[in-house]
């Protein structure tokens, strides 16, 4: 059966979205105003540590307009604590609950909801809120937090150093000390990355709708995980008193007849990923506090015993980053509310607020050891990586998957005998840590920067010292050292070549002597990586075992009595064009116009489930091929009706624009409406689950930067910027290098704009963006994107993810860059953070203070 | 006015808040509203206009999503009081396409372009590129960038844009409009 009978896939097709975008027709979450909807601001504490002496919202509770006042306590009658997810051995995971009753760990700790009819009315009211806090010392860096002295922020944890673990792979027959005492040298360097923002341009956002005649709850909200949101919301806000909870298990024996039964099919297609689930990680978490195994019950039961789980209905989203697959505390305190009022809900989060709170990442201290012979060769890796998680863990994922990403993808796409990684977590009263694009991307970061360093110790060119290491062809198959396995996708070594043809080095060279004369620096960065998008299978169970379960796609295509074809997808498109591409697969497998597809997301009424939705570049390899397969199922199905229809054999049925026919007779074909009426079919449907089956699921890139530094004004410039990508088979390809140059941006801004800074007793400094600099139109160089598109040997559905790149390799190459250009002043860069005074600090211009 | 609005204002006076009535044309019709004093005029035209296509990012100055034009100049419209308002003529994103959905050239170049991604900034983006070729038809991309600095994105690193400002320029010096 030839499948692409349109080819649209492969092509830059304009964006199906931006028919309703462009226009001002998008539904944001905030855009949705359910009738009589209260609005909701959060009181949050000024202070970064304290006690809350005392909480008194009398005043406020008489002032105009409010109709409501939560305080924690009121919350912690109602509400469950955030559990601990994916549990680790040596790894504690504090429980706290949406808002905080008796303490506060960090400038913007929601300590009380306001709701009244306006959100001025609201703010009013907040003012009117009294609450009196005793002080306390402060934890306000990574040193603080590992220092026996301070405070500790949770009372059950071992001080505040939450997970400190080490992880060996030495699989030859030396150890890792003897694989480095065996080397001709050993390079160490300490590295930090300073606190960077997610920074969507829309903030968070949650609309609660109640129905006033059945109290139903539909939950309009930001978030990339619709599903996540709806099973989350309705466990932790679905506190009852145990009588209350067992009358209704058995008033709902239907339900939970049907919850069981789903819950004993999902352990039994999962029995294998979950029995591989560690144990420990569970073990340590009981260790430090027992409360979870009460809290999970109740939890259960509370679900089993309630009559009705909202739902959730996500529509356009204005970005997220990771920032929006958490489940934020706001997010909770809002369903726990509308449920006791029973009137409808909206809350907005201002820039402020999502400064503070809305997520930020990256603040990683990483000690890094080469141990490598004279002639270049690599030979051993350790790495000491401490990470902030600030006051608050991210739900689900934040710190510790980060971790555990990054013990498997450190040794990048190199050679090694042995690696070795300790990693600790702390916790500090700041923002929380959460996922932002690449949550590992600091170990791209740290090993380009410290394989510059090494090579310059060896006098040896970066590019040389990468060829003469990096895994080729000739070697494949093979694994990393840390397990996941490597075929040809993984072509890091190629786009490292092709980028250095690409790169004119004699006129670099030029340029760099004529700039001199302005007292301009130039300098050339690489930095090449692979990246799991979403990896190989097998490649979760190396990160954390049980996880790969997790990675499930669903997708279900439908042809309906009317011919259309509607399509539905587990996934939560936030400004990745889903519409687009998955259309264009669509129109692809069933031979009709992407204009005649159409795309279901965000709705739980309607969508498949998936616990992850958006994020960890799933969208292309396992979203798109669950996309694929469940409609190539559908077409199975045009195919086999239309040949018993038009008395002809299967192979010689065609479809071209919606037309059914045997193949060279258009004109005696049917449309997919005749054919249903004419079979007397209620239409069309297939559902399939993808999981990604050998196809590589490497993303790979070299990025190769020249910086201009001015040393009048320490300003950096990019006379030229580009990228090397492979994603494999490219769906869109103006899609694929807007993700690209996206990613390249916050990566150029991480470097030399933006910083959440605290001072010394852990308050914000940067809560406008006065003071956290997104880079402009003015800062963002034009940035060339080259692609290759390797296919894998083995796979049957290429595509693979392409959002998180752009910006896990830019600060790599744009340091790199930096460090060449200020190599006459013997400048060592350090931090991934370089604003102006630094680098003029770096060549000496000005002394630090 | 909804009765969400009308308990609004009830609320808002009971405060001592003051209310004013407001008048001014959004997108060409004439449009009146009872307001509290303190009501931005983005506040109005998302919520008592309802003509949510302006975006709110920052609501500080700084991002440029909620820049609409007033008497044909590029405002942040949360920086501007509704009151402030009065007598002017504004227009929206929802104001650019022709009577029958025709396109803007500016929005026709941005999809061609493939000008945005999550285009939660497109309305600032949009309505400063329309100021900015009303006043410069024919800018070179370093004006472009220049102009269009007061507008964040944080999806896209801005090539896309520019790209779309460059076809926006073609297309209008080609006499579609
Ligand atoms: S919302 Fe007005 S400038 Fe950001
Ligand atoms: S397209 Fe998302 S902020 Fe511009």
């Amino acid at each position: 059966m030839s499948a692409n009978t349109s080819g649209l896939v492969g092509q830059s097709v304009k964006r199906v979205e931006d028919d309703r975008l462009l226009v001002g027709n998008g539904r944001y979450v905030a855009d949705v105003n359910p009738p009589g909807v209260l609005h909701a601001v959060f009181l949050r504490s000024p202070l970064a540590h304290a006690t809350i002496t005392s909480i008194d919202a009398t005043a406020a509770r008489r002032a105009p307009g409010v109709v409501a006042i939560f305080t924690g306590s009121d919350m912690e009658a109602i509400t469950h604590p955030f559990p601990p997810f994916a549990m680790q051995p040596d790894l504690y995971t504090p429980l706290y609950y949406c808002l905080s009753s008796t303490t506060v760990r960090m400038v913007g700790d929601p300590v009380a909801l306001v709701l009244a009819e306006s959100r001025h009315l609201a703010e009013d009211a907040l003012e009117l809120i009294e609450v009196d806090y005793e002080p306390l010392d402060t934890v306000a860096s990574i040193a603080e937090g590992l220092s026996p002295t301070k405070p500790q922020l949770w009372e059950k944890a071992n001080g505040n150093v939450l997970y400190d673990h080490v992880h060996t792979f030495a699989p030859g027959n030396e150890s890792v000390d003897a694989v480095f005492a065996g080397a001709d040298r050993v390079i160490t360097e300490r590295l930090s990355c300073p606190r960077q923002s997610n920074q969507p341009m829309e903030t968070r956002g949650s609309v609660v709708e109640v129905d006033p005649d059945t109290g139903h709850m539909t939950i309009h909200n930001a978030t990339q995980s619709s599903h996540m949101l709806r099973w989350i919301g309705a466990a932790l806000t679905g506190k009852q008193s145990t009588r209350e909870a067992a009358k209704g298990i058995i008033a709902n024996k239907e339900r939970r007849k049907a919850f069981l039964a789903g819950a004993k099919s999902f352990l039994k297609e999962n029995a294998e990923g979950l029995k591989a689930q560690d144990n420990d990680g569970m073990k340590s978490q009981l260790k430090a506090d027992k409360s979870f195994l009460k809290h999970a019950n109740l939890i259960g039961v509370g679900l089993l015993g309630k009559d009705d789980y909202p739902d959730v209905v996500a529509q356009d989203i204005g970005g997220g980053f990771g920032a929006k697959g958490s489940i934020a505390r706001e997010d909770v305190a809002l369903i726990a509310a509308a449920g006791e009022l029973g009137r409808s809900v909206k809350w907005i989060e201002d820039r402020v607020e999502n400064l503070m709170d809305g997520g930020q990442a990256r603040e990683e201290d990483l000690t890094l050891s080469i141990a490598v012979d004279d002639d270049g060769t690599f030979r051993g890796l350790k790495v000491d990586l401490v990470i902030d998680q600030g006051a608050y863990p991210g739900f689900p994922v934040g710190a510790p998957l980060a971790s555990a990403i990054m013990k498997v993808m450190f040794p990048g796409s190199y050679n090694w005998d042995a690696f070795e990684m300790r990693s600790r977590i702390v916790a500090t009263n700041k923002g929380k840590y959460v996922a932002y694009r690449g949550p590992w991307a600091n170990e791209t970061w740290a090993r380009e920067r410290m394989v510059d360093i090494v090579a310059r110790a060896l006098k040896m060119s970066p590019a040389e010292i990468r060829l003469k290491n990096l895994i080729g062809d000739d070697q494949m198959p093979t694994a990393m050292i840390t397990g996941p396995k490597i075929d040809e996708t993984m072509s890091t070594k190629k786009t490292l070549e092709r980028a250095l043809e690409l790169l004119d080095i004699d006129q670099f060279e030029r340029d760099r002597d004529t700039a001199l004369a302005e007292n301009h620096y130039l300098g050339l960065g690489i930095a090449s990586y692979h990246e799991a998008a979403p990896g190989p299978p097998g490649y979760w169970e190396c990160v954390n075992p049980g996880t790969e379960t997790l990675l499930n796609e669903e997708a279900q295509a439908t042809v309906e009595t009317d011919g259309s074809v509607v399509v539905y997808t587990s996934q939560m498109p936030h400004g990745q064009s889903h519409e687009t591409t998955y259309g264009q697969i669509v129109a692809d497998e069933l031979g009709v116009a992407i204009e005649d597809v159409k795309l279901v997301f965000g709705d739980t009424r309607r969508t498949p489930f998936s616990i992850l939705g958006t994020g960890g570049s799933r969208g292309g390899p396992i979203g798109g091929g669950a996309m694929k397969y469940a409609s190539r199922a559908v077409r199975e199905q045009l195919v086999d009706a239309a040949s018993k229809l038009l008395e002809a054999d299967v192979a010689d049925i065609e479809i071209v624009n919606g037309n059914v026919h045997v193949a060279g007779v258009p004109a005696r074909g049917v449309t997919f409406a005749e054919l249903i009426a004419q079979t007397a079919g209620d239409g069309f449907e297939a559902t399939r689950s993808y999981r990604g089956k050998g196809d590589g699921g490497w993303s790979v890139a070299t990025h190769a930067c020249i910086v201009d530094v001015d040393l009048d004004t320490g300003k950096v410039t990019f006379p030229r910027y580009l990228v090397v990508e492979d994603c494999g088979p490219i769906i869109n390809p103006a899609i694929v290098d807007g993700q690209v140059r996206g990613g390249v941006a916050q990566g150029i801004g991480a470097v030399l704009y933006e910083r959440a800074t605290y001072d010394d007793d852990a308050n914000l400094q940067s809560a406008t963006y006065m003071d956290y600099l997104i880079p402009t139109s003015m800062e963002i160089p034009e940035i060339e994107v080259h692609h290759m598109e390797t296919l894998s040997p083995g796979g049957e559905n290429d595509f693979r993810g392409v959002g998180e790149g752009g910006m896990i390799g830019a600060p790599a190459a744009i340091t790199n860059a930096i460090e060449d250009a200020l190599s006459p002043f013997g400048a060592r860069i350090t931090s991934q953070y370089l604003p102006p005074t630094k680098i003029l600090e770096l060549a000496g211009v000005i002394s630090p203070d | 006015m909804t009765d969400t609005q009308s308990s609004r204002l009830a609320a808002e006076t009971a405060t001592g808040g003051s209310i004013v009535d407001v008048s001014f044309t959004v997108n060409g019709s004439a449009t009146s509203v009872t307001v509290e004093a303190r009501r931005t005029l983005s506040d109005v035209i998302r919520e008592d206009c309802e003509l949510t296509g302006t975006h709110l990012g920052c609501e500080h100055g700084v991002c440029g999503a909620c820049t609409v034009l007033v008497d044909g100049q590029p405002s942040r419209s949360c920086l501007m009081l509704a009151a402030q308002a009065e007598g002017r003529d504004i227009t929206t994103i929802e104001g650019l396409a022709g009577p029958d959905g025709e396109l803007h050239p500016v929005q026709q170049a941005m999809m061609d372009a493939h000008g945005f991604q999550c285009a939660f900034c497109s309305p600032g983006f949009l309505m400063s590129t329309v100021a900015l070729l009303d006043e410069n038809p024919d800018p070179t991309s370093e004006e472009i960038r220049e102009e269009l600095s007061g507008n964040l994105c944080r999806c896209t690193g801005y090539q896309s844009i520019v790209d779309g400002v460059e076809r926006a320029v073609k297309i209008m010096k080609g006499g579609s409009k």
